[in-house]
């Protein structure tokens, strides 16, 4: 058979239109391969909050070689809204264990920064929910994120196809940033962890509440875009009491009576989702996630603590994301 | 209702304080430590400092009118993207008493007529009829955005009624004016929470029915204050009268007061609560400052805003 010059001019042609189309899908959508040589997790049991989780938030950093001194520690609670009766939000008694402890550890400063995703009046929700009383108490700054002064920030991934986004200048001039979510099942992205928590950093002045554009632009793409722009150097998850089904709001408060510590926001994620009983790798921001900013295999993972144990109930979860419990 | 006295003492404080956290270049920035100016709190700020003798509100004035975008809108912070967003109500509304700056006015109308949220687009309408029905809304029903190309919310969209509804004529290419806020009102009372009140839009999700939130729900009865008659209506403001005596947040609390005073409501122990609050010069947010000013002066607030008791 014989290629004639017309042939080999419409197959070229072909082939380059073919490879414009396919290649966006088939190229890797994050710039920069983050992932720590191996991640260190820690489960501690906590059955309650008291003024005893300070020594026992210590205990479990003093597992970790974390070194803050001169630093500026910023705390990102999950801090959305208030119901009473609800496990809504990060506990501020695990907020201020955390504040005491990096502040013992050295730290130059200890912030806790959040903008709240449905609430608008911040004040309101510090208030209601025990916040601003312990903010108060013990001295610590609290920077609403949502009217922070705003830098326009390139995102180091490709996710959502958005090439920047406005953050905050606390979050960014962070030394140490720590997220610090509440384990919850969350009807748009199946779970809300410490990746999920990142959406707390989008400032509502700028991008409306609830962030909407998050949502627009798929929940679990812009989950990848922000951890991949705002690095998050440390995971303390409170899972003392969770909350299943449909939540962030909504759910039902579960008594888990968990700590997760991590130096890997990949990591931690994936031991929460474990604890709750579903396959981390069924949680696509958590399996993306592992492609290039931390660990979910165990085998790169050291835990300390306690053992990782599935419930032998998992988690509830709205009927779209029953594919995330075993089958 | 019975006659309001002014707390003259606490209001020239914070009018003080609000006039001292101007910024060189004419506006105010969000939060009193920061140095970067923003539009939404400039607009509360020169609607609260209007008349004063305090503050530089021909200074303020010709900030916004610097920082307009090309297409008529305005951006949240100077330097943003040029597509504009919710502000652009505020500033149309802050700008309200100056003559040379009727032209900027109206195009800003035009922006604010030319933009709707997502939903009123044929496609997505169909999606949210179809595929998308965990929140329960009825996607005709649509108002205003946070910024373009998402769906109507009820703060953006309260705004946008309000400075629409002191248009004085629909004329000029504005004919448009009184058909786009009846189908914002009918998007408020769609996205009412079922026990009363509004949150950010979300009334049930998931079956759920969600709860409502005090400033959210007192901007949109303060764009519904000719409404009073309505069961939503209604409803909001008994809401809002059994929560309102209990807050001590000053945001919430300001924007109560604005809210029940439109609605010829008792507002006397919530403005002593207001005057009472403790430390209220030293509030870090500067937009919740230039609130507590118009609510303490809240029949000029109201004007402001546009709104005739």
């Amino acid at each position: 058979m014989s290629v004639t010059r017309r042939d080999f001019l419409i197959g070229s042609v072909a082939l380059a239109a073919g490879t414009a189309v396919t290649a966006p899908f088939l190229l890797p959508k994050y710039h920069y391969d983050q992932r720590p040589k191996r991640s260190r997790v820690a489960v501690l049991h906590a059955e309650q909050y008291s003024q005893k989780l300070d020594h026992h938030l210590s205990a479990g950093l003093r597992l970790f070689p974390i070194d803050v001194t001169g630093r500026t520690v910023v705390l990102k609670p999950n801090l959305v809204d208030y119901i009473p009766g609800d496990a809504i939000n990060t506990h501020p008694l695990l907020v201020l264990a955390a504040a005491e402890s990096f502040r013992r550890l050295g730290a130059k400063s200890v912030l806790v920064a959040e903008g709240p995703g449905h609430q608008r009046d911040t004040q309101l929700v510090l208030s209601q929910s025990g916040y601003e009383q312990c903010l108060r108490d013990e001295k610590i700054r609290f920077i609403d994120l949502n009217r922070d002064e705003l830098i326009r920030t390139p995102l180091r991934a490709g996710y959502t196809g958005m090439k920047d986004l406005w953050l905050p200048r606390t979050v960014l001039e962070a030394d140490f940033l720590v997220s610090m979510p509440k384990i919850k099942a969350h009807h748009w992205s199946g779970v809300t962890l410490s990746m999920k928590n990142m959406f707390g950093v989008v400032p509502g002045a700028r991008y409306g509440w609830p962030k909407n554009i998050l949502h627009w632009k798929g929940i679990q793409e812009s989950i990848l875009d922000l951890c991949a722009s705002v690095p998050i150097h440390f995971v303390i998850a409170d899972g003392i009491v969770a909350m299943e089904g449909n939540g962030p709001l909504n759910g039902t408060p579960r008594t888990l009576g968990k700590l997760v510590l991590a130096d890997d926001p990949v990591a931690a994620d994936a031991t929460c989702a474990r604890l709750m009983g579903f396959h981390p790798e069924r949680v696509s921001h958590i399996r993306e996630g592992s492609r290039f900013l931390g660990n979910t295999s165990p085998t790169l993972i050291d835990q300390v603590g306690e053992t990782v144990a599935s419930p032998t109930i998992p988690f509830g979860v709205v009927p779209e994301f029953r594919y995330l419990q075993p089958l | 209702m019975r006659t309001v006295t002014t707390d003259a003492i606490a209001l020239s404080n914070v009018l003080a304080e609000l006039a001292l956290r101007q910024l060189p270049c004419g506006g105010w920035a969000a939060l009193a430590s920061s140095s970067q100016p923003a539009i939404e709190p400039t607009c509360y700020a020169a609607l609260a400092l209007g008349s004063m003798p305090l503050g530089d509100i021909e200074r303020a004035q010709d900030f916004l009118l610097r920082t307009q975008n090309p297409n008529g809108s305005w951006p949240v912070v100077p330097g943003d993207d040029q597509e504009g967003g919710w502000v652009t109500s505020l500033a149309v509304m802050a700008l309200r008493d100056l003559v040379p700056a009727i032209p900027a006015r109206l195009q800003g109308l035009h922006w604010l007529l030319n933009c709707s949220g997502k939903e009123s687009n044929w496609f997505w309408k169909w999606k949210f009829r179809t595929a998308d029905r965990h929140v329960r809304f009825d996607p005709d029903k649509y108002g205003w955005p946070w910024f373009p190309d998402t769906v109507s919310w009820v703060v953006p969209t309260s705004f946008a009624i309000l400075a629409l509804n002191q248009v004085p004529c629909s004329c000029g290419g504005l004919e448009r004016i009184p058909v786009r806020i009846d189908c914002g009102i009918q998007m408020l009372f769609d996205r009412a929470c079922p026990g009363g009140g509004w949150n950010a839009g979300n009334g049930v999700v998931y079956g759920c029915p969600m709860g409502p939130h005090v400033d959210d729900t007192a901007i949109a009865l303060l764009a519904l204050s000719d409404q009073g008659q309505h069961p939503v209506v209604q409803g909001a403001m008994h809401y809002l009268e059994g929560v309102a005596p209990t807050l001590t947040a000053p945001w919430s609390l300001a924007w109560s007061i604005l809210a029940l005073a439109a609605h010829r409501r008792p507002i006397a122990s919530l403005h002593d609560s207001l005057s009472a609050l403790s430390d209220l010069s030293s509030t870090e947010d500067t937009g919740t400052l230039a609130m507590v000013c118009l609510a303490l002066d809240y029949s000029r607030a109201l004007s402001a805003f546009g709104v005739i008791v």
